[in-house]
């Protein structure tokens, strides 16, 4: 699939170009990967129902990523310490787990 | 809109290209924070040894400039009469305080618990403070605990479960040396407080209570520190005996 290919050549740009992060971005850069990835599971999944579409992913990736930013930085400020990004993570682990139960249900109809 | 509906477009493929690329980063990330964290652990690990080498060193140093220090009094003592006389006054001082090592003939009495089962036959630090003073009473000129030397300003205490002489932990079986006479030390001991304290212990607790006077010589070792608080020297030396 050309979207795999998709994901596999980002992977390897990544590896290879090896971009240096800036300190002040690097604690977000977990609940970023977190968030993107229930986007991309949110995506397979409308890809698998027939509801696929561009604009609504690239919009719901980026708007995950930057809500999820926003959250733990807030939670920085307000000196909540972990907590606030605990829930994020704990809320993305939970619509990637609902997702993917969609997209296993598709994949092997169980 | 330039998107097809039920199949991803040119976007969507730049997206999750952009998502490939922010995995790939944030792993190599975590891995090189986990190399730094190694590095820094490593290294706190290192200067932790060298100052501990640093710490044994100087240790050795004291050492070695005391027992230079003690060579340069002796010498300096030694070149006058009189400071051969303040000399003898000083070792005399030292056997009895404990600040110099000792020998002579003297009596060994060997102490352990006694049953196991018996609570009671357990050897205190008051036991052995009463033996102590005991052997004072009985003229004891030096004694020692276990290798700890007892001096005048030594505590027996019970800390933690076992007994501490000097602060350094000794565990039983407890072997006292006392230097003196060894015909009538022991004798002596036995009639003061301390001696009759003990032969109760042994007769009711069944404590193992053994002296041996055949100790032609023995050998006490100085104490490792004698620190003065709140003795000094008088500023009028005439009144010293």
């Amino acid at each position: 699939m050309i979207a795999g290919l998709g994901l596999v050549l980002g992977v390897l740009l990544g590896l290879i170009l090896q971009p240096s992060v800036p300190i002040w971005l690097q604690p977000y850069l977990p609940i970023a990967v977190v968030a993107a990835l229930d986007a991309v599971f949110g995506a397979l999944r409308a890809f698998l129902d027939g509801i696929f579409d561009d604009k609504v992913f690239v919009v719901s990736f980026v708007s995950n990523v930057l809500i999820a930013g926003m959250i733990v930085y807030l939670g920085d400020q307000l000196g909540g310490g972990g907590q606030l990004s605990t829930g994020v993570i704990v809320v993305l682990g939970i619509r990637i787990f609902s997702n993917v139960a969609a997209i296993r249900r598709h994949l092997f109809h169980a | 809109m330039d998107s097809r509906h039920g199949a991803p477009g040119r976007l969507a493929l730049v997206v999750l290209a952009a998502f490939g690329i922010l995995v790939a980063t944030a792993a190599l990330q975590t891995a090189r924070s986990a190399d730094v964290t190694q590095t820094s652990h490593d290294e706190l690990v290192k200067q932790v040894l060298a100052r501990k080498a640093q710490l044994a060193d100087r240790r050795e140093l004291v050492d070695d400039l005391t027992s230079e220090v003690r060579t340069l009094e002796t010498d300096l003592l030694d070149a006058t009469v009189d400071g051969r006389a303040v000399e003898a006054r000083l070792i005399e001082a030292g056997v009895t305080t404990g600040a110099e090592a000792a020998r002579g003939p003297g009596v060994r009495i060997e102490v352990d618990d006694g049953p196991e089962q018996d609570p009671r036959a357990e050897v205190l630090d008051v036991d052995l403070q009463k033996m102590v003073n005991g052997l004072w009473l009985a003229d004891a000129e030096g004694i020692s605990i276990n290798g700890q030397r007892v001096t005048t300003l030594t505590a027996v205490r019970l800390a933690g479960g076992s007994i501490t002489v000097n602060f350094e932990r000794i565990s039983p079986p407890y072997t006292v040396l006392a230097i003196g006479d060894p015909d009538t030390l022991p004798s002596r001991f036995i009639e003061t407080p301390g001696g009759q304290w003990w032969l109760d212990l042994q007769a009711l607790y069944g404590v193992k209570f053994e002296i041996d006077s055949s100790e032609e010589n023995l050998t006490l070792p100085a104490a490792d520190r004698l620190e003065l608080r709140h003795a000094h020297i008088p500023d009028d030396p005439e009144g010293l005996p």
